[in-house]
Parts: structure tokens; sequence; C-alpha cells
């Protein structure tokens, strides 16, 4: 067995050109398997440790889905706001644990910016809440915290200033250049949308937007005219949604009864954790789709090595020929065929995961950035493992006809194929 | 009581073949030999028109085709009644084969093709059982076989017709099997060069007390065989 494996290595090694252009072939089908099992898995990561810890998200009725993407992940377009009074209400109810309101709406350079309570930070993002690298959660109206990927992506630290963004930032400039932030904290990484965010108080978020209620920029400044104190008590009258933890998570429904009645039916409360599989469900014609290309495409491969080691067989039946004058058995012949398709196979498997990895690293940032999908460069996971013993298993099918064929060849030849 | 020594003096033929009779499927009958001895440490030079089936006994007798009828002895063993892999076990590790060209894998090194045989069978491996011996072995062989031990780095597709077939010969030589059968190892050369490949690879196979059985169409060569056989 190790002799055939070490001359089929050889053999491999010798027409390692021809051989070269099949192992990329390979390694094209095993990327895209693996980029999708990792891309799905990942996803699934990321949106699951976004929403760790909330028992419900409640904002005004609408598709389940938008409001979790919005709210949480800051993707798909705005849901309609909820009034404050019923963040207050929900708040008070028995089961409620905490309540963190979230207000949506602005940005700072094209990422969102997130109005909110400090209690956000120490609910949010797990357990232990989420992590300071830099500061502290916000104290000042004016205090601004940001996430990891944001900061380093600005080179903005604590103590430095910046200007937020009316709305999305698109058309013309509205910028609230009157009012600038300080930043007082920066977040640890996470791999959730918190990184790439800008946290504000809800009292902040309310400041900016005095005077804005056409949805322009007013010709004179208001918030310069208010006092400190004036500040610190602005509430905001509406927010898009509230994150909302409970005391036992065994009153998840009814704590959602109390919710939806609290408004006369004009609010919902999602659990994340159905609703992410509502979206997974809805994902999965896609992913199965794009998996079933994959393989297909890893089915051409294999078929391509398939051809080469048929076409190769042709020209090495004096080949043959010298392994059976030397002893070797017809199975043996066919063993030493189907291993040198194993080996092409591994060799791409290997590249395969390789160019993966390389593209998560260089291409990472845009992932997160596109879709707020954290992927890092790793080895495969069970189903990627799954997805490579499946691979190698085909290369062993599609050796199955050029080791018949060199099998037969063998035994026809003897020691006298036709020459050559 | 016969004596033991006199038994053991009475040498049993390296091949024996009776009543041998061998056509391919569907043609008539190619071999048909009822008696024929090749005795232990003879050199013999097998000769015959083009289509007498030369080719074809020298597969029956290493055991890659099997008689119809009668029986094909070689070193004692009744080949007839050996399954197809026993025989191939049977070639590796008791005979040497050498063809009249392509003898080498392209994609082995001369040294990995010399020493193939070793690595493929423990009998073939009995005398020169490290690396070290083996690789003293291959050079051994090769420089009694006129080439330059610095052949054995080189890819097999390097070398000259010439030098491959001695490779080819080291190979066939390599662990001592006890016969060596050669299909017209000299056809591809000038005539210089085959009486002296043929004058070596005589000399080697003597020096370890094998039996060669060579086929050639050229009687030129007759000379310097012990036993000349025609079909």
């Amino acid at each position: 067995m190790k002799l055939w494996l070490q001359l089929a290595a050889q053999s491999a090694w010798a027409r390692r050109g021809p051989l070269s252009l099949v192992v990329a072939a390979i390694s094209v089908a095993v990327f895209l398997v693996l980029a999708i099992a990792q891309l799905r898995q990942d996803a699934r990561d990321s949106f699951a440790d976004a929403v760790s810890g909330v028992d419900l998200i409640v904002g005004a009725r609408a598709s389940p889905t938008e409001l979790l993407l919005y709210s949480v992940f800051h993707l798909g377009r705005p849901v309609r706001s909820m009034a404050y009074e019923h963040v207050e209400a929900i708040a008070k109810l028995e089961s409620v644990a905490w309540a963190v309101p979230v207000q949506l709406g602005d940005s700072y350079r094209g990422y969102p910016v997130v109005g909110t309570s400090p209690l956000f930070f120490e609910k949010t993002g797990g357990p232990g809440g989420l992590a300071f690298a830099s500061g502290k959660a916000f104290s000042d109206v004016f205090d601004a915290v940001l996430g990891a990927d944001l900061a380093k992506r600005f080179s903005l630290n604590t103590g430095d200033s910046l200007v937020l963004t009316h709305g999305k930032g698109e058309g013309l400039a509205q910028d609230h250049s009157d009012r600038p932030f300080t930043v007082s904290g920066v977040l640890q990484k996470t791999g959730t949308p918190a990184d790439n965010a800008v946290f504000i108080s809800l009292a902040g978020f309310e400041a900016i937007h005095i005077g804005w209620e056409f949805g322009s920029k007013p010709r004179e400044s208001v918030v310069a005219q208010l006092s400190a104190e004036d500040l610190q008590a602005l509430t905001p009258s509406q927010v898009t949604a509230v994150l909302v933890g409970l005391q036992s998570r065994i009153q998840v429904f009814s704590a959602r009864r109390a919710i939806e009645g609290l408004a006369g039916g004009r609010l919902m409360a999602i659990l994340p954790g159905v609703t992410l599989d509502e979206l997974w469900q809805l994902m999965r014609t896609i992913e199965n789709t794009l998996s079933l290309m994959a393989w297909l495409v890893a089915v051409s491969a294999l078929l391509g090595v398939a051809a080469t080691l048929l076409i190769a067989l042709g020209a090495r039946r004096k080949e043959l020929a010298i392994f059976r004058a030397l002893g070797a058995r017809p199975s043996q012949l066919s063993l030493f065929v189907v291993f040198e398709s194993v080996l092409v196979c591994l060799a791409g498997l290997v590249l395969g995961w390789l160019l993966l990895q390389l593209a998560v690293l260089g291409a990472g940032d845009w992932v997160r950035n596109s879709f707020g999908v954290m992927v890092s460069p790793r080895l495969p996971d069970a189903q990627g493992w799954a997805a490579m013993l499946g691979l190698l298993f085909m290369s062993v099918l599609a050796s199955v006809v050029p080791a018949w064929r060199a099998f037969r060849l063998s035994v026809h030849d003897g020691l006298h194929p036709p020459t050559v | 009581m016969k004596p033991a020594v006199l038994t053991a003096g009475v040498a049993e033929p390296v091949i024996r073949l009776d009543g041998l009779r061998f056509a391919w499927p569907g043609q008539k009958v190619l071999l048909a030999i009822d008696d024929f001895v090749v005795a232990q440490g003879s050199t013999v030079l097998l000769q015959g028109a083009s289509g007498s089936g030369k080719t074809t006994l020298l597969s029956l007798i290493v055991g890659v085709l099997s008689a119809q009828q009668g029986s094909v002895h070689v070193l004692g063993q009744n080949l007839s009644q050996m399954r197809p892999a026993q025989r191939d076990v049977f070639r590796g590790e008791s005979i040497g084969v050498i063809f009249q060209l392509f003898n080498l894998l392209p994609f082995l090194s001369v040294r990995d093709n010399v020493l193939l045989p070793v690595r493929m069978f423990a009998r073939r491996r009995l005398q020169i059982k490290d690396t070290d011996a083996q690789r003293r072995e291959a050079s051994r062989l090769v420089t009694a076989l006129g080439l330059s031990d610095a052949v054995l780095d080189r890819q097999a597709h390097q070398l000259s017709v010439g030098q491959q077939q001695r490779v080819a010969a080291a190979r066939a030589l390599i662990g001592s099997p006890p016969l060596i059968v050669a299909d017209e190892p000299t056809s591809a050369l000038d005539e210089d060069t085959q009486s002296n490949f043929l004058a070596l690879l005589i000399a080697q196979v003597r020096a370890t007390g094998a039996t060669l059985l060579m086929v050639s169409h050229d009687s030129r060569l007759a000379g310097q065989f012990d036993q000349v056989i025609r079909l």
C-alpha cells in the first residue's frame, strides 16, 4: 500500500505540469463548497452573537424580519418608530428585567449612529456585555462610544471629536457640525454590528435634532442656546425599537402578550432567535442553490480528473507492462491509479482551503461591512470536513473507470503492450 | 537407501515444459512444445522466426499467461497450478525480466528504477537488508554493467537507449533472482554495444549462478551461450 502510494506520488509529481491544471480546477470547486459552508456558518454565528442576551425586540408593528434586521443589524430599510412612552411602560412591566431603547437614522461617514442608554453596553453582546478597550460609556449628552472597527478605520481615540451626519448621508450633505461629539470610549471587537457603529445617548440624539422637524438643517443652531440642564433633561418622543431582557425566559410568551397589549396592537414583540430561524428558512433556497452549483463545479472538476487519468493511461500502457514484469498484480495497478486521483484531489483540497483563507483575509472587511457577517481564517468546521471527505470520496469514484481500464489493459497487454 | 548427496546432485531443471499447448482465443495453436528443459546455471538463446511464439513462450514461463494444456514448471514450481496473483508474486520474487525497449519507469530516478524489485518483494532484499547495502548493490551492478554510478541520480528518460538497457539489466539482477529472462534486449543496440552488453550481462548472471533465457532473432550472438534452442 505504502509503496504504491509513494509511486503514485512520484508519478503525479513527474506529471505535475498537466496535473496542476486539474488541481486548480478542483481547488476552485473546493473554494466554492467551503466558502458557502463557512459563510453560512459565520452568518449564523455572527447574527446569533449580536442578539445574544436579548429576549425580545419590540417595535412598531411591521415585518418581524425587517424589525430585526434594521434595529440590530442596521440592514434593510428603516422601520416605523414607536412612541417613547411605551418604552417606559415596557420597562415597568413585572416580567421585564431591563429595556434598552435604540434610535437609528443618523450616520457617521456611512456607518450607523445608534442612540441608546448606557445599559446597552451592559446587557447586549452576550454575558458580561460589551467590554471597553479604552474609555467608558457616554455620560455627557455629546459623548460618543465607538465600535472597535470603526474607531480603527478612522483612527479615532478617546477624546477625539466627530461630526455626525443627518440621515444616511446621501444627497445634500447635512451634517450636525453645529454640535460635534467627543469620543468617551472605544469598545472591544466583538464580531457583531456593534464593531461598526457609533453609540450616543438618546438625549444627544434628540439634542442634535432640535429644529430639524422639517427634515433639514435649521438656519440657526438651537442646540447652542440650551443649557446643560435642559440638554440632560431631553427625552426623545420616539425610538426605533426596544431590546428587552426578561426576569425569566419562561415568561417570554406572557411578556410578549403584555407588551403587545400596551399600545392597542400597534406594538410588536419578536423573539430574535425565532425570527433569525425564519430568516435562515428564507435563505435556505438560496443556500441550497449555491451549494448545488458548487458541487456541480466539483463534479465537473473530478470528471476532468477522470478524463486526464484515462487519456494518460493510453500513453502509459508500457509503464503498466513494466510493473507487470516486476511482479505487480493488475489490482495493484488499479490501486496505483486510484491513489494518483486521490493525491491530485488532496492537493486540490489543500489549495482550495488555502485560497479561501486568503480570500477571507483579503475580503473579510468587505464582507463584514456589506453583510454584517464576521468571517475569519480558520480550519474547516464539521460541515467543511464532511464536504472535503465527500470530495475525496468523489475523487475515488472519478478514478473507478481509469482504474478499471488500467486493470483491463494490464491483464490484456501482459508484458507486451502495442508499441507506443 | 540412496545417499542424500546424490539426489541433491541431480539438479532439477530451472524450466521444464511438458506437453504444452497454447493458442490465443479464437486462433489456431501457436505453441506446441512436448519437451523443453533449461538446466540450472546455463545460458540459453531461444531463436525462431517472427510469429513463431518466442515472446508468448516467455510470457508463459514468467507466468503472465497460462497454457491451455500441459504443464510449465519453473524453479520447481508448477505455474499451471498457481493462481494468477501467486504467479505475479513468484515472478517478482524469482525472475528478472528485461525487455527490448522502454524498460524504465520515466517518473523514477535510475536508482529508484533499479531498486524497485527490492522495494516490492522481501525475497529480493534477503541479502541486502538495509538501505545502505541496497544503494551499494545498485551502484556495484551499474558499474559492473559498464555505467558510471553517477547515472543512478539521473532521471530514467535522460539516458540513452544503451544506458537504459544496462540499467534494466541491473534491475533484473538486483537481489539475485535465480532466473533472468530477456526478450531481444540487444536488438535496439548497435553492433559494438550489443556484444559488450551481452558479455557483461552473461558475466553477472554467471557470477550469481543464475540462469539466463534470452530471446533473439540474431544468430550471431549464439556463440556466447551455452545452448541454443530453435522454436
